[in-house]
């Protein structure tokens, strides 16, 4: 626990960490932004797929076939003279051309339909063609009269929609703790050494643990503020659910920031221009933004990535928020995660006091 | 009784470009210096001046010999010599948007005491500039409140690195005040200083020193009775700061 003296210098920090009211504002712009424009840009509406026909054939079948393609809602069907749809196709206008034989018919023995694509688009292939087949083959059972023996339908377990951004949101979360934190502390240390700051308070009796919990203290209030200016935004405006307990998610965000303000400190105490800190920072900051799941989930990177990614400090943080936020876990179902957060709170924690040795970091 | 001791004082550095090779800023340096005096250590850029300060205050390593204040060893024990002492550096820059109320506040709280910070200031003659920021002081009020600074733990010893480099002469004389007064209350005060005048009047004792070593150390009166040449013929009635005081009055520009 923090000694009465920590906290009475943690106040008087705070009061002077506030008064740049500019920086807590504008470090906000960036996540705000971040998350609004992940917000439309996957609002679970996929633009259809538009789709040149061409119907060589007269038959009944053929226009059935193309009815229901314009029926599904995947795709924006044109039908028309092959050569313009081609010329369509290569301009960008249409995305994939699809052609109906001649032998297109009720009697059909194998008729051979040509799908068109343009390179570029061919991503999408995968997504068209089951479609296509799915439809020719409900076509032909039609005609031949046969019911299908088997039917798939697809539940999810979980019974609850996710959207990306419900997905998305405490890993952004954590991202943006991290990135406050290790800014706040590592920026800070090096402000204060440039300006011979912290050689003015080291001819104080103040010991280095005392002033580092103290300038933690009153930055993690500062960033708890953000933060929460952040949830709030993606709450009401965004609409972003959080299912699981407020508290147990901000206790998550208290840990997760004094880690990542303990390992500022630590660049701060390494680097000694602003410069340097930077560079470093973006060492620690990067790799994790990549390896931690803050963008899609740690399971989806090759495993031989995976045990050193999931060791990291912001995949047990973002992890721990994840659990909490999207499936309603309680601490003790993550209990896991927790231990790995306490062992980087810890290690965290040493490594700071141990690097900020006033003698060379204040000379 | 002396309140400092230093004996065989010695600070190295590596050389420049030969990591292997070192030379001594301070080298072997033994003073005394008495309880309730105010203390002048002159010297060209470069001397050791500072370093000595800052091994004395603690900020420095100390690479041989031995130096106690108050009796307590410096280098074994330099928390509890940062309770006793006040240290006014070179370079003073602050918090940024912070006011001369709250630093006092700050400070004190960094030695874990309350401050009266409307008496402080007003010793140093701030008074007026309470809820002002450092960065909008004048050269001589930043110095005045650099000291206040130093003052909130009631130190035994006040050490002041260059007290009045770039001051007016309105503002050197207004500090130089303000150095008495603490002094006639009891504190003992070390300084370093270019300005001979300074060392003349103000410092009872001052020694000089020359490429980290000791060359004299006595009062003003003696030195100038042992090292300096002969007067000059005809004596000059003052100097130009006589001059520009006489005519520019003495009043505080700030």
């Amino acid at each position: 626990m923090p000694t009465k003296l920590q906290l009475h210098l943690a106040k008087i920090f705070l009061k002077i960490f506030l008064r740049d009211r500019q920086s807590i504002f504008f470090s906000l712009f960036f996540p705000i932004i971040f998350m609004t424009v992940f917000a439309f840009a996957n609002n679970g509406e996929v633009d259809p797929i538009k789709l040149g026909i061409v119907n060589n054939s007269a038959s009944e079948v053929a226009s059935d076939f193309s009815q229901i393609l314009n029926d599904n809602l995947l795709f924006n069907v044109t039908v028309g003279e092959e050569s313009i749809l081609r010329a369509e196709l290569v301009d960008g206008d249409q995305t994939m051309l699809l052609i109906l034989p001649e032998d297109f018919d009720a009697q059909s023995d194998g008729a051979e339909l040509q799908l068109l694509v343009d390179a570029a688009q061919v991503q999408q292939l995968g997504l068209i063609m089951p479609l296509l087949e799915q439809t020719l083959i409900s076509i032909e059972r039609e005609f031949r009269n046969i019911e299908p023996m088997f039917t798939l339908t697809i539940e999810d377990v979980q019974a609850r929609s996710q959207r990306y951004l419900d997905f998305l949101l405490p890993g952004l979360m954590a991202f943006t703790l991290m990135q406050l934190s290790i800014a706040g502390s590592g920026f800070n240390i090096v402000e204060f050494r440039r300006k011979g700051i912290l050689k003015r308070l080291f001819v104080t009796p103040i010991k280095p643990r005392d002033f580092i919990t103290a300038i933690v203290l009153a930055r993690m209030a500062i960033i708890l503020i953000q933060l929460t200016v952040l949830i709030i935004f993606a709450v009401t405006i965004l609409d972003v659910r959080i299912v699981g307990n407020f508290a147990s998610f901000y206790l998550m965000i208290i840990l997760g920031t004094f880690i990542f303000l303990c390992l500022g400190f630590c660049l701060g105490s390494i680097a000694t221009t602003q410069q340097a800190v930077m560079a470093v920072g973006n060492i620690v900051i990067f790799p994790q933004i990549f390896l931690s799941g803050v963008f899609y989930p740690i399971e989806s990177m090759p495993e031989l990535v995976q045990p050193i990614a999931s060791l990291l400090p912001l995949s047990f943080v973002s992890t721990a928020m994840r659990e909490i936020a999207n499936n309603g876990a309680s601490l003790l179902d993550i209990t896991p995660t927790l231990l790995g957060i306490a062992a980087w709170f810890i290690i965290a924690f040493m490594l700071a006091t141990r690097l900020f040795v006033w003698k060379e970091v204040a000379n | 009784m002396p309140i400092i001791e230093v004996k065989d004082l010695a600070k190295k550095y590596p050389l420049p470009g030969k990591k292997s090779e070192f030379f001594y800023a301070v080298d072997g340096i033994s003073l005394n210096i008495e309880a309730g005096e105010i203390f002048g250590i002159l010297g060209p850029n470069g001397a050791g001046k500072t370093t000595t300060l800052e091994m004395l205050e603690g900020l420095n390593d100390i690479d041989g010999g031995s130096a106690t204040i108050d009796g307590i060893d410096v280098a074994s024990q330099p928390y509890k010599v940062k309770e006793i002492i006040g240290v006014q550096l070179q370079a003073n820059e602050y918090f940024d948007n912070v006011t001369l109320n709250e630093l006092l506040t700050l400070f004190a709280a960094l030695y874990n005491r309350e401050v009266d910070t409307t008496e402080l200031l007003s010793k140093v003659n701030l008074l007026d500039k309470a809820q002002a920021r450092p960065g909008n002081l004048s050269g001589g009020q930043q110095q005045r409140f650099s000291v206040a600074c130093a003052l909130v733990n009631s130190p035994k010893i006040l050490f002041l690195d260059e007290p009045t480099t770039g001051l007016d002469p309105q503002a050197k004389h207004n500090l130089w005040d303000l150095v008495r007064e603490l002094n006639e209350a009891g504190m003992t005060i070390v300084l370093t200083t270019h300005n001979m005048e300074e060392a003349e009047s103000l410092c009872e004792r001052i020694a000089i020193m020359d490429h980290g070593k000791l060359v004299a150390e006595d009062t003003p009166q003696n030195l100038i009775l042992k090292h300096a040449p002969e007067p000059p013929q005809a004596p000059m009635h003052g100097n130009i700061e006589d001059v520009f005081l006489a005519l520019t009055g003495h009043g505080l520009r700030d």
